[in-house]
Parts: C-alpha cells; structure tokens; sequence
C-alpha cells in the first residue's frame, strides 16, 4: 500500500474509517446481511489492532521523543499543521484502544439488532476518531478530534442506549462541549502567544512547550489557561464534582458504549493532561498540585461510597470508575515518576477491568433484561464460568496483588505518599471501600440459594463470550505479573514528561527502579 | 470624487475594462429582463423557459464573477461603484445563493400551485441588488441597491397570497424595512449635511483631514447609518421583526433571505465601515463608539438569539432565531476585524460558511415541508433517519455545521473568527460567544434527537426529491466538509477579497 512507511500513524488512524465506508456497501438487510457487517466490521477493528501491534515493535524507547511523525502543513494561517507522532504514552493507549475495539465489537453480536449497519459504522468512527486524538501531535488537530469523537458517543447513546438514553446522551455531549469550548479560547490565546513570541503563528504541541507564560499566581495567564485545560479534561476524567455526566451516561449506553466509553474515553482526559496540561504549564501545575490531589481524594472515597449503595450493576460499575479515575489524578498530581507510571498504568488498568466489567454485565443484561442486584443470587450456581471471570475482574478492580490493578494504585499511592502523606492516608481507605463494594456486590449476585426462578435456567458463557473475556483475563495477569513488559518502553517518556512538567526543568529525573531508598 | 460642475464626455462614455467587469451586473440584467419578458408569452407555459433563463443567468454570473475575482479593483462611474475582489467574492455568494434557493424551490412551487414566473424574475432582480449593494461606495447607491434588494424580498415574503401568515410576513418587513430604510437614508442625509458629500471615501477623509466636522451631527449621522444597517442584518434590538418574517415567507424564500440577503448587507457593512471610522487613522472618538456598539450589539445578539432559540418547537422559527445568533457571531468578527491580522477575512470567511450550511438546510426544509409549509415542527421529523436516511444526514450535517462542531465549514469558520478575535484581545467577548455557541448545541442537537431516536410516527411518507433539489443538497453537504476539512483555500480567497478592497 501507498506510503505505508512514511504515513504509518495515518494508516492506523484512518484504517477504521475506510473500513466503516467501506462497510456501508454491504446490503444489510436481512440476518445474512447483519452477519456480513458484524464480520466486516470485526475484521477492520481486527487489522487496525494487527497494524497497531507492529506499531509497539517497531517504537524504540531509546529512540527519539516521537517517533513515526508525519508533518503536513493545514491552514497556515494559523499555524495549525497536520502533525502525528507516538511516544510512549499515546503508544499505550492507542493499544489499548485497538486491543478493546474488537472485544467490544464482538461483545455486541448478539445485543445490537436492529439498524445494525449504522451502529458499526459508528463504532469504526469513533475509534478514528480516538487514536486520531492520542496521536496527534498539533493542538488544533487534537482538538478536532477530540470534538469529532462526541458525535458517535452521542449516538451511540442516544439511539441504542436504555429507557433514559436521550437525556443521558444530551447530558454527555453538553458537559463535554462546555469544557472544550473554554479549551478552544484558551487554544487561540496559546496560537496567538506564540506568534508573540516566536513571531509565527503555531499550534504544534512541541512549539508550545517552548512558551514562557506568566505563572505563579491564581490570575496569572498561566493558571487561567490551565484551567480552562484543565476543565475540559476533568471533564471527560471525569473528576469530582464534574463526574454527574458519567453514571448517566455509563447506565443508558449499550455495551459497547460503555465498554469504549470506561476504557478509551476517559483516558482521554488523562491524556490530555500528560500532553498538553501538565508540559505547557508547568507552574500552575505546582500551582494548582493540592487542590487536585484534594478533588482526586475526594473522588476515590465519595465515588467508592456513593458505589456502595447502587442498586444497579452498571450504576455501580459507573461510580467505582469515577473513584478509579480519582487514583489516576492524584497520581498525575503527585509529579514524581512513581506516581506519574502507576498513575498511567491505572489507566490501562481501568480499561481493562472496567471494560470487562461492563462487558460481563452485558452477559447478564442480555440473558435477564434487568442489572438490578436485587434481582439476582446464587448466579455461580446456575453460570459457573461466569462466575470466575467475574471474580477474577473483580479482583483486578480491587487491586489484589497479581492483578494488574494491585500495581497501579500502589506506585500510585507510594507516589502521592512522598507529596502529601495525610491525603494519602485518606485516598488509602478507598482502597478498602473498594473491595467493599465490589466483593458485597459480588457476593449477592453470585452466592447464596437462587432465589428468582428466571435464575434457573440461565446458559454459561458461549464460545463468542469467551473470546471476548478471554483476552481480557489474560491482560489482568499479565499486567498484574510482569508490568514491566509495559514500563519498558514507557519510562523514557515517562521521564521526559516529568522534566518538562516540573518548574526546575534542569533536574535530573529520578528512576523509577534505581532509587527507591530515597 | 470631485464634484461635478460641467458635464464630462469621459464620464459618458466607458473604457472596455470598465464593461468587462460591469458584466456579472449585465448579465444578471440582461437576464431578468429576457426573464420577465419570457414570461409572459401566452401560447406557451412559461414555467420551464423562465427557469432554464433564470438557473442559466446565475450561472453565467457565477462564472464571470468567479473569472473576476483575482483582478484589481476598478473606479465605476465618477467613484459611485467600485468592482474589485471583494465585490466579486460576494456576487458569487449570491448568485450561488439565488442559483440554489431556485433549483430548490422548482418542485416546491409546483406543489403549492404558486408556479408563477414573477417568483425567479424577482429572485433575480434582489439578486442584482445585492450585487451592487456589495460594491457601492456611495450612500446614495448604496440606498438605492438596498432598495432594489428589499422591494424583490418583500414581494417574494408574500408571495404565498392565499396564506394569511405570509401576508402578514411580508407586510410586517415592508413596513419595517421602510422604517429602517428611511433611518439610514436620513442618517446619509446628515452626514451630506456635515461634509458636503455621499461618497463613503468622501466623508472618511474629510471627517480625518479636519477633527472639527466631527460634530454630534456627524455622530448622529453615522449612527442612524449604523442602525439602519443593523436592522438589516437583525441584530438585537432590532431583530423583533425576523422570526415572523422568516416563518411567515415561503421556506425557500426564507433560506434565500438568510443567506444571501445576510451576506449583501454584511458585504455593504463591512465595505462601508472599513472606509469609515473603523478604519485606520480613523477619528478616536467614532471608533471607541462603534467599538461600544458592537459589542453590546454582538453580546445582546448572541444571547438573544441563541436562549430564545432553544425554546422554538418549529423548525424554521428556530432557524430564525440561530440566524439571529450567527449575525451576533459575525458581529464579533465585526468589533476585532481592524485590530487582528486576518481582519475582516475571518468575517467574511464566516459569511460564506453560513451561507453554506443555512442554504443546505432550508434546502432540506423545503423538501420535507408539506402542503402550506406545514410539517416542519419538532416531531413532524420524528425518525426521519428511518424514513430517508439521506436527508437526516444532510440535515444533520449543516447542523453540525451550525453548532461548530469539527470537521464542517461552520467550525472552520468559528475557529478563524474566534481566533482573530482573541489576537484583538477581546477574549472576554470570545468567551461569552463560545458559551453562547455551546447553549446553541441544545437545540440543534434536539433536531438530531427527533431525527435518530424517536420512532417514526404516521405513515412512512414518500417523499419525492426532485433531480434539481438532490443536486442542491449534495453540493451543500460537500462544501461544507470540504470547507471544513481543508479552510485553507476558503480563507486565502476571503483574505485577498478583503485586502483587494
């Protein structure tokens, strides 16, 4: 093919799309026609995860900051350019991103029937549209594609979700857009003080690193920019108190929504902050480091609280993600290696977990039609298999040692400890709500006499579930048993990240494996 | 311009340049005039000649005026007119317009037995005024384009007679319209009064060679100017009379109306007040009143339009109402365009970008609307995505497009103007115009709601698209991805158009 070589990144970004035009070719009409499209779109999100694979062997972690980039110039009127480029913390989450699509794809076989081929285009969209966003590397085409992703979502929501799906999807896209649009304004002001200094205009992440921006105060440029970041960010985090958008939007999406919404988009915020936040303001990080480590803490132990006491699965499922996503801030705002890779590796980890999670409660909405807790019990009984899938995602939720989830909010906590100890303390009993909720929650749906006759007759896991869950238990051993298969190629990044992200951009960065005596 | 004290034979007479860029305004015309005459042959039905005449004039326009467009500008008649870039740019955006609004309209005529060949004679004459609205560079053509404009628009506002709405419509803009015409011209008559002439460029320069004739006459002068105008383009406070103008007038009409007829008078805006006042060197004190004015005007505007929008449950009221809001974010790029370094590029550029998506969605609008413009509410569009999924698309499109949402024209638009209006330093006005925008999302995403997922009501309808229509829409829904994706060669063009005025 074509400039495989020099436009590699544009391949993979673009390769759902021409499979989703592709696709709408196929009549899909009748059961054969569905099947057709279901494959079809099975095989695109397949060969993007094929093509994303050899994206992993082929980066160099010694290499440059950003490899595979591609610069083409945009609108030069304002500096915007097409630019692409991976370093190891897109690498992850673009991996991430193509290894759960499929999974999600094939999870909604049998749960999608009617207006089956606009669904699966719109997934395909959407996963353009999200590793567009992970690895651009100009401001303004982040932004693009970042606004481009809520339309599918929208969609997704609002046309295959549940009984309250027009206002859970309206909530969704509203929240999202108010904090972009405050992100734009701050966008045009970063172009134009560019051009002040620079004497061009420019909107290339890597120039605006370059800025001097008056920092250090709460009304200084900086911060005012930061915030309007970092609104839109905590917004798709989501962090407290700006989480109200996600159970909503979590309960009402169809599985797949959910599944892509846990794992994918909210990374997105966190991305966010690694690449454009925290490198472009690096004072009003240090500025603004307590107050978001307060929020993040508020998050862990309110979203794990309010978790407790959901009567719905999904719903409980929805808010254990704002308190695994409160971990993911403090371990951004703690700012020392330790805390910024556990704090990325909690990322991976919530997508796979929460994306499991959301998965096995599909297994079950598709048999009984109902995710109340109540109307469950004594399920191991009846569906055995399940019941040790769930357990062992249960488990990696929880963060028990072996699971990839153990590793995650411990760096993460032994990270934020060197920052600020008391928050630390608190942030902790999130750990212990944690498995409250999970394990209580578990313990009523699996265990004890079956008690509603509906519950009799439920099949196991079929060969298509299992193909689902199956690489997704794989992923919670193996990144709870040799996490450093992924620290690998992350660290350099990782390092780098935190050198442009500390206001004493000279310092050496500690290792993360070298000085643990400190 | 020199005042004229004996008659000049050079004057009388016309270079062949000055007739080789007069010819967009010939052709038009010459083509209303075939037009006109064509219908009214008795023996044989006027309703496809006039047609043919009207879609081939446009065109032909469209294409001279395309032709003209790189070329420099050239003094017409004594100063009164100037053809250049700009005008040129412009005239392409109306004459596409017109050209549209008149594919669209053939069927819909049709069916509302109003298949009258005065309806594309008098698209073409308000087309013609819109021309020389945009290259007027006298007060006294600028009034009389304006007029010329506006008596076609009022006819065609009515043009639904039988309809009680439409009449009330087209009275309510004649009456209006009058009002604000007589405001402008008495505004030009003060500003005569003050410095002895109309030309536009006449006035600036006197009101900078000498401080003193700026007196609060002179003030007043350029305010009612300024009002008039404002009118026009229904800016709060004085847009009370557009939603039932746009709701009572046929919806091609009504799609006609709120683009090209928002074009012309923002053409004539940003020509006449790039000469005067807002321009460089221009005096302190009329520059820090139009700088108050606007921005009370943009903010009032924005909010306006966009809250009471979100209210409407009729398609084409609330599309009067995000008019309104898309002339309050054209008067942002309004109050920065002197000071950023896109200047009134990025307005212009906006100009065409919502000509675009308006145009494709009153397209859309007139193909779904039933007998008597009904079927155009909220629910009338429940599942329409089930019913012709083409047409959902489309609509969705400009709505999007509308809403700012990447990767339509509307964001590019946004994108550029908002950008040059932070570079002016106006960020307070910018983030008031983004929340505005956001607010905006509600309804038009509301539409999208109907459309994709609500369950079809009533029977599945079928709707017949005519070749003409389809053809309409398809360009729209291109253009503005294009214009979207790759704004580059949009705003090059805006660019040299304003630079080359």
């Amino acid at each position: 093919m074509a400039g495989i070589d020099t436009h590699f990144l544009s391949w993979i970004v673009f390769l759902p799309l021409l499979f989703a035009f592709a696709g709408l070719l196929i009549p899909a009409k009748g059961t054969a026609g569905q099947t057709a499209m279901r494959l079809w779109t099975l095989l695109g999100s397949l060969i993007t995860f094929g093509v994303s694979v050899s994206l992993y062997i082929n980066y160099r972690p010694e290499g440059a900051d950003f490899q595979f980039t591609e610069t083409v110039p945009w609108i030069s009127t304002l500096g915007a350019s097409y630019a692409l480029g991976v370093d190891g913390i897109s690498l992850w989450l673009i991996l991430l991103t193509t290894f759960l699509m499929p999974l999600a794809i094939l999870g909604s076989f049998s749960a999608i029937e009617n207006r089956v081929k606009e669904y699966y285009f719109l997934l395909l969209a959407l996963e353009t549209a999200m590793l567009g966003a992970f690895v651009s590397l100009d401001i303004f085409l982040f932004y693009v594609f970042w606004e481009a992703m809520l339309i599918p979502m929208y969609l997704l929501i609002g046309i295959w979700g549940g009984k309250e799906r027009i206002y859970a999807a309206m909530k969704f896209f509203l929240y999202t857009l108010v904090g972009s649009l405050l992100m734009l304004v701050a966008i045009f002001y970063l172009a134009h003080q560019h051009k002040l200094q620079m004497g061009a205009y420019s909107t290339n992440i890597l120039d605006l690193y370059k800025l001097q921006l008056e920092g250090g105060t709460f009304w200084s440029a900086q911060s005012i920019l930061f915030l309007a970041f970092a609104l839109a960010f905590a917004i798709k985090v989501p962090l407290f108190p700006l989480h109200t958008w996600l159970p909503d939007a979590h309960v009402q999406a169809p599985t797949a929504g959910s599944v892509i919404l846990a794992a994918v988009l909210l990374k997105m915020g966190g991305y966010g902050f690694m690449r454009i936040g925290f490198p472009i303001f690096p004072e009003s990080v240090a500025y603004f480091q307590l107050t978001f480590m307060i929020l993040g803490t508020i998050a862990i132990v309110y979203g794990a609280w309010v978790a407790m006491v959901q009567p719905d699965i999904k719903k409980l499922v929805a808010y254990s993600s704002v308190s695994h996503m409160g971990y993911v801030i403090i371990g951004l705002f703690s700012l020392n290696e330790i805390g910024v890779t556990g704090s990325y590796y909690q990322m991976l980890n919530h997508g796979i977990s929460t994306g499991a999670l959301f998965l096995l409660v599909g297994v079950i909405y598709e048999r009984r039609h109902t995710r109340d807790i109540s109307a469950f019990g004594g399920i191991s009984k009846v569906m055995p298999m399940f019941a040790i899938v769930f357990m062992i995602i249960t488990l990696s939720s929880v963060a028990l040692p072996g699971t990839n989830g153990f590793v995650g909010e411990f760096l993460i906590l032994l990270g934020a400890w060197k920052v600020n100890p008391g928050l630390t303390a608190v942030a902790t009993t999130g750990v212990i709500f944690g498995a409250v909720y999970m394990l209580w929650m578990f313990q009523r749906v699996m265990f004890g006499p079956v008690t509603n006759p509906e519950n009799q007759k439920l099949k196991d896991l079929s060969l298509r579930e299992w193909t689902v869950l199956a690489p997704l238990v794989a992923a919670v051993f193996v990144m709870g048993i040799y996490p450093n298969l992924f620290f690998e190629k992350l660290e350099p990044s990782i390092q780098r990240f935190i050198m442009k992200s500390t206001t004493n951009r000279t310092a050496p960065p500690q290792s993360l494996f070298s000085d643990n005596s400190k | 311009m020199e005042p004229l004290k004996t008659i000049r034979p050079e004057l009388l007479t016309m270079s062949e340049e000055q007739i080789r860029v007069l010819m967009p305004y010939f052709v038009v015309f010459g083509g209303a005039i075939v037009a006109m005459l064509g219908s009214v042959l008795k023996k044989l039905s006027p309703k496809w000649p006039v047609f043919i005449i009207t879609l081939a004039t446009l065109f032909a326009g469209v294409w001279v005026s395309i032709g003209l467009i790189p070329e420099g500008p050239v003094t017409l008649f004594n100063g009164m007119m100037a053809a250049d870039s700009f005008s040129n740019f412009f005239n392409t955006v109306f004459l596409l317009a017109a050209a549209l609004s008149v594919m669209v309209s053939f069927r819909y005529l049709d069916r509302e037995g109003l298949q009258l060949p005065e309806y594309n004679v008098l698209i073409l004459f308000s087309v013609l005024g819109m021309m020389l609205l945009a290259s007027a560079l006298d007060f006294i053509v600028l009034f009389i384009a304006l007029e010329l404009m506006s008596l076609a628009v009022y006819v065609l506002v009515g043009f639904r007679r039988a309809d009680r709405r439409s009449n009330e419509a087209a009275m309510k803009y004649f009456i209006l319209g009058s009002a604000a015409s007589a405001v402008l011209l008495y505004g030009t008559a003060l500003l005569y009064g003050c410095t002895g002439t109309t030309a536009i460029k006449g006035v600036v320069h006197l009101a900078q060679a000498e401080p003193a004739a700026v007196t609060p006459v002179f003030v007043l002068g350029v305010a009612m100017v300024v009002f008039g105008f404002l009118f026009k383009v229904a800016a709060a406070p004085f847009h009370m009379w557009m939603p039932d103008v746009y709701e009572g007038a046929p919806v091609p009409v009504t799609g006609f109306m709120t683009t090209g007829l928002k074009a012309a008078a923002f053409a004539a805006f940003f020509r006449v007040f790039i000469n005067l006042g807002l321009a460089q060197g221009a005096t302190e004190v009329v520059q820090r009143h139009f700088h108050d004015i606007f921005w009370v005007c943009a903010v009032l505007t924005m909010v306006i339009g966009n809250f009471v929008a979100l209210t409407q449950t009729n398609l084409k009221r609330m599309l009067a109402y995000s008019s309104i809001a898309h002339t309050g974010y054209l008067l942002v790029g309004f109050v920065t365009g002197t000071r950023s370094e896109l200047g009134f590029a990025a307005g212009t550029m906006y100009v065409v970008a919502y000509a675009i998506m308006n145009l494709g969605a009153f397209a859309v609008l007139t193909l779904l609307s039933g007998k008597d413009d009904s079927g155009l509410n909220l629910h009338d569009l429940s599942g329409l995505s089930r019913r012709h999924p083409i047409l959902a698309f489309a609509l969705s499109v400009f709505l999007l497009s509308m809403a700012g949402i990447p990767p339509t024209a509307g964001f590019a638009a946004k994108y550029l103007l908002f950008s040059s209006a932070v570079q002016a330093g106006e960020i307070s006005l910018v983030v008031i115009a983004v929340l505005c925008s956001a607010v905006s999302v509600y309804y038009y995403l509301r539409v999208l709601v109907y459309m994709y997922m609500h369950e079809p009501i009533g029977s599945p309808q079928t709707l017949r698209v005519s070749i003409w229509a389809g053809v309409a829409v398809a360009a729209m829904v291109v253009l503005t991805l294009q214009v979207g994706l790759i704004p580059e060669r949009m705003v090059n063009i805006a660019k040299k158009a304003v630079i080359g005025m």
